[in-house]
């Protein structure tokens, strides 16, 4: 019975900063569903742990207690994959905004440069 | 300089430079003596004074808001050259080892041969170690180049337009990556023996220590096997979106 109490908290616990941080706005869009479900796992496993049971007895693993962590590990590294996906998407982002920001600033500077030239007042800083 | 008098020039000299006051303004004024073209140096987030000696050189300087790396550097030439309508593309490295006075034979030699890129090489200069990681290479990418590393190289319109691209901007390394994508756009490559000499100040970027050439070989061999048969799979009209 101790056992479930902890569970119950720990599942509580999570789902409860997990919602915070959804509610908060910290976490953007798509994201935010994903650990919204994550939230609602972590609550039905808690506060009864015997859908693992169940579960475990479908798939017909005969050790229940290493399903959730087979499909923790699985999720986690899932998710790993899908963030280094995301990041190399940044990356390449990031470096051709970093490259036309800087043939921008050149545009920019040559353009002013031939205003400032054509002008007949001269003296207007470039 | 002004962007329309650029703009009606076919060749386009892209010299990408970190942190090479001593030499980018000598480089800069050797290649403006050799051809008659317009000169951009790509100041790769440089901390030294590389972009006031390009511009005093008579260059069209780019800094780029932090470091990319050499071939980020040269993309953003090569997104340059392509947003101001140039022919060709010229690379040649800032520390002064390609001599400007090569560039006309080069650039015959690419005129000539009707290559998309040519690359400058001098078999000479190759080291025992270069040859054995240029001989493994050739092995795992099939690609027949003598220099893998060269930064003296000639790319044409089509070349300039595949490197555009936004294919081209996950390359780390400006050798074997962008040697691979022009392959699998069906690009020819071609070589030219040039005259080089050896840098003036510190050795090879990729050279420099075992660690760094470790960790280049591996991810090259990564990358090359990650290509093994990807040749031109996608609609050339990809091409069309670049810039």
């Amino acid at each position: 019975m101790n056992a479930q109490i902890t569970a119950a908290l720990l599942g509580l616990a999570l789902a409860g900063s997990i919602l915070y941080l959804v509610r908060r706005d910290h976490l953007h869009g798509p994201y935010a569903l994903w650990w919204l479900i994550v939230a609602a796992a972590t609550l039905v496993l808690g506060f009864v742990p015997r859908t693992i049971d169940w579960l475990a007895h479908l798939s017909g693993i005969a050790y229940p207690p290493v399903l959730p962590i087979i499909i923790g590990l699985s999720l986690i590294l899932l998710r790993l994959l899908q963030l280094d996906i995301e990041r190399s998407r940044q990356e390449r982002q990031i470096r051709r905004l970093n490259q036309k920001l800087a043939i921008l600033e050149e545009e920019l500077t040559s353009l002013r440069r031939s205003v400032a030239t054509r002008s007949d007042s001269g003296n207007r800083p470039a | 300089m002004s962007n329309q008098q650029i703009g009606s020039c076919p060749c386009l000299a892209v010299i990408p430079a970190r942190n090479e006051q001593d030499t980018v303004g000598e480089v800069v004024r050797g290649v403006m003596a050799a051809l008659d073209c317009a000169v951009l140096v790509i100041n790769d987030a440089s901390t030294d004074d590389t972009a006031a000696a390009a511009a005093q050189a008579g260059a069209t300087v780019i800094t780029l808001p932090f470091q990319l790396g050499a071939w980020g550097a040269t993309q953003a030439g090569m997104r340059y050259a392509l947003r101001n309508r140039h022919e060709r593309v010229i690379t040649l490295d800032a520390d002064g080892q390609h001599h400007p006075d090569q560039l006309p034979r080069l650039l015959r030699a690419h005129m000539d041969g009707g290559s998309d890129v040519t690359i400058g090489i001098c078999p000479e200069r190759l080291s025992a170690a270069k040859r054995l990681a240029w001989a493994y290479f050739r092995l795992i990418t099939g690609l027949t180049v003598t220099d893998f590393t060269s930064g003296l190289r000639v790319y044409g319109r089509r070349a300039i337009r595949a490197l555009a691209s936004r294919e081209a901007s996950l390359i780390d390394y400006q050798d074997i990556g962008v040697l691979i994508l022009l392959r699998r756009k069906s690009l020819r490559i071609a070589e030219a023996p040039t005259v080089m000499s050896a840098r003036r100040n510190g050795g090879s970027r990729i050279f420099s220590s075992w660690f760094t050439v470790a960790r280049y070989m591996v991810a090259t061999t990564v990358l090359s096997i990650a290509r093994v048969g990807a040749r031109e799979r996608r609609r050339r009209a990809t091409e069309v979106s670049a810039q």
